[in-house]
């Protein structure tokens, strides 16, 4: 089975169907962007997938897990140590700094590591911003105390929504710039969901969703 | 229901609880330490156990061998407590032994740990039990009762706790089991039924014994000075030592400062870099399991310092209220000799309490005690010992304790010199009386007089 399998999933809110049946494979290590019109179901998949909802119906797999068998407490636990989130706002702590912010993410997994916190500040090029809130840092840099703060428990994926939908082109180059650095060296599996073109294209594949389906299915060729 | 059939119940239920306690904890930390066969010895053990018991319940052992087996209670709790102190230390980080034992040498170690545990509290109390049913005169209710205790309290136990085991064990290391066993002991080890439910008292008793003297004999061999100024002063300063709880803070110190240590280092100790190629997020979820089993193995340990200062407070106010001091009965010289008879219409000297009588020397009383010793045979002393002003002695149970410096004295040992023990005096005794020569209590009190205690300067 792939690492991560997506089996017949649907996903029905009282007033819409988000999702009609889904099925998607991802290889172990690959980078996917997921692109469709707003409202097709990418944030309603890329949550079922990182167990933040429950599906209607059908079964997600994850490193040959059956999502739908854990129990609350073991799913987020499986979470705190298998998947890293970005998301388009922030979600930082606005009264902490962001090596505070990094640690927080560290005390829920685990124990705090203020030296390793500090190392993957610097890694995201935030060395000098160590003891900034998030108000005193531009859009950019919050999003890159998210990937740190993703990325610190080493999770064998990354699940990014929009992650550079509020930045501009500049900012976003850096960031997948950044991405795919730390995906290369670490090599977690990366699906981002995007509807933005120049963003989808730095991934492996490209999935195209709409109305609840997956309707495209590409390699990218860098 | 008579008092009887209570107090047998309740000794029935106490040792049950124990039994059923040390069963749950033990065969939860074998789980945990993936040993779960070694439970076998300890049933054996106790089968033992209870055979032997069986045994000296038929052949109606004498005050000697009861005395023996109070005792071993005693010396059973301080086995186990040095051992786990000895474990807290190792587990601390001290490395004091490096080997792991297989399972063809814990065996009998087991079995024979378990006999010598059970055996003097089951011994004990099956005595007691008849003992209670002779008094009664009626054996049956007074043996059924207590078995009903024993055999209800044990199922309950066995039947609601057994689920817990495998979150027990995970609280229990060697040092902690070790430490529960010897608080079970000390909560739970008396056998004397209502009257010493529990070993705290004859533990404190013994230790504050202990202390003072090693104290007393420190000073006594080598600081005391023979120059009258300086004697008194050191005294002065020694009676500091000696003064009313004095003894006990060192007991609560001694015996509070390694699983206190212990605390202190499971919070505060640095926890070892997980040695290997490891991100730092699995390095930090070994640390953190680390620390979560070092907090759960300081959860019975502060259990054990809280019993210890709850029980310390608790048993100060009881001894004072027991405390028993008669009034000298005046008696006169006949030709040299002063006679004691053993029994008048008012006393009976053979009855296990403390007996004062006065005698008129010149300008001072001189005070006589007289007791029954547990193997029936009387002490006569002085009123006094050797290194406190001569302030005398009142009775706590067991012991004659020094009204001065509150030290407890076991009975049995009386007659022996020296240290706080009363200072004896040589006595004839005839089936009708106790003779003692006045110029043996003189030469004595003269000693006391004479710059053995500082009263006398002053
Ligand atoms: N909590 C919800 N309750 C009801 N409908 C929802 C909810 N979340 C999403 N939807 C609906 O599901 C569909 C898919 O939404 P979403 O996954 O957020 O789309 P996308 O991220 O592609 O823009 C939309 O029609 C949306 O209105
Ligand atoms: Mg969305």
């Amino acid at each position: 089975m792939e690492f991560i399998s997506v089996k017949d999933v649907v996903k029905e809110y009282e007033t819409a169907v988000a999702l009609r049946g889904v099925d998607m494979d991802v290889e172990k290590g690959r980078w996917v962007s997921i692109v469709g019109p707003s409202g097709s179901g990418k944030s309603t998949l890329l949550n079922i997938i990182g167990g933040l909802d429950s599906p209607t119906k059908g079964s997600v797999f994850i490193d040959g897990v059956d999502l739908g068998s854990l129990s609350e407490d073991a799913m987020a636990r499986f979470r705190r140590e298998n998947i890293g989130f970005v998301f388009q706002q922030s979600h930082l702590v606005p009264y902490l700094t962001s090596v505070e912010n990094v640690m927080l993410a560290q005390y829920f997994h685990s124990i705090t590591d203020e030296a390793e916190a500090v190392e993957a500040l610097n890694r995201v090029g935030l060395g000098h911003r160590l003891h900034h809130r998030p108000s005193q840092l531009s859009g950019g840099e919050q999003q890159r105390v998210c990937i740190a703060r993703a990325l610190i428990n080493s999770p064998k994926i990354l699940l990014a929504d929009e992650p550079t939908g509020n930045l501009d082109r500049e900012n976003t180059r850096l960031i997948l710039e950044l991405l795919k650095k730390l995906h290369s060296e670490e090599h977690f599996t990366i699906i981002l969901v995007t509807h933005d073109p120049f963003v989808s294209k730095w991934a492996e594949r490209l999935l195209t969703m709409e109305d609840g389906r997956i309707i495209k299915d590409e390699p990218l060729y860098c | 229901m008579s008092l009887f059939i209570v107090e047998a119940v309740v000794i029935g239920f106490k040792e049950a609880l124990k039994l059923a306690l040390v069963w749950l904890v033990f065969s939860a930390f074998l789980l945990e330490q993936n040993r779960q066969k070694l439970i076998i010895p300890f049933y054996w053990g106790v089968f033992l156990t209870f055979l032997l018991s069986l045994v000296s319940f038929f052949i109606h052992p004498d005050l000697f061998v009861k005395d023996v087996f109070a005792r071993l209670i005693g010396y059973t709790f301080f086995v186990f407590f040095i051992g786990s102190v000895a474990a807290l230390y190792q587990s601390s980080g001290v490395r004091l032994f490096r080997f792991r034992l297989n399972d063809t040498i814990l065996r009998p170690v087991v079995l024979l740990l378990t006999v010598f545990y059970f055996l003097p509290d089951i011994v004990g109390s099956s005595l007691f039990i008849r003992e209670l049913s002779l008094m009664k005169e009626s054996y049956a209710p007074v043996y059924v009762s207590a078995l009903t205790g024993f055999v209800v309290t044990l199922a309950a136990v066995v039947a609601v706790a057994g689920r817990f085991r495998r979150t027990l064990g995970k609280f229990f290391g060697i040092a902690q089991f070790l430490l529960f066993l010897s608080v079970v002991k000390l909560l739970g080890g008396g056998i004397k039924g209502f009257a010493e439910l529990s070993l705290i008292p004859s533990v404190e008793r013994g230790v504050i014994k202990f202390v003072h003297d090693v104290v007393h004999q420190t000073f006594v061999f080598l600081m005391v000075p023979d120059h009258p100024l300086l004697r008194v002063t050191v005294w002065n300063f020694i009676g500091i030592l000696f003064s009313s709880s004095f003894a006990l803070w060192i007991v609560l110190l001694v015996v509070l400062t390694p699983p206190v240590m212990f605390l202190y280092r499971s919070f505060t100790a640095r926890i070892p870099e997980p040695e290997g190629v490891l991100t730092g997020a699995e390095k930090r979820k070994i640390k953190a399991s680390i620390k979560r089993d070092r907090l759960r193995k300081a959860v019975p340990v502060a259990f054990f310092v809280c019993i210890i200062l709850v029980s310390w407070f608790s048993g100060r106010g009881e001894q004072v209220s027991r405390f028993y001091n008669p009034k000298p009965k005046p008696v006169v010289e006949d030709k040299g000799v002063v006679i004691i008879p053993l029994t008048d219409p008012a006393m009976d000297l053979m009855d296990g309490k403390l007996h004062k009588f006065s005698l008129l020397r010149g300008e001072d009383t001189v005070v006589i005690i007289v007791i029954k010793k547990p193997d029936g045979k009387l002490a006569v002393c002085l009123d006094a010992c050797e290194i406190c002003p001569p302030e005398g002695y009142g009775q706590i149970e067991d012991n004659v304790v020094c009204i001065y410096c509150r030290t407890p004295i076991p009975i049995e040992t009386l007659g022996q010199k020296g240290g706080c023990n009363p200072i004896p005096l040589k006595a004839t005794m005839t089936d009708r009386d106790i003779r003692i020569d006045v110029s043996e209590i003189d030469r004595l009190w003269q000693d006391v007089r004479a710059g053995k205690t500082k009263e006398i300067v002053k």
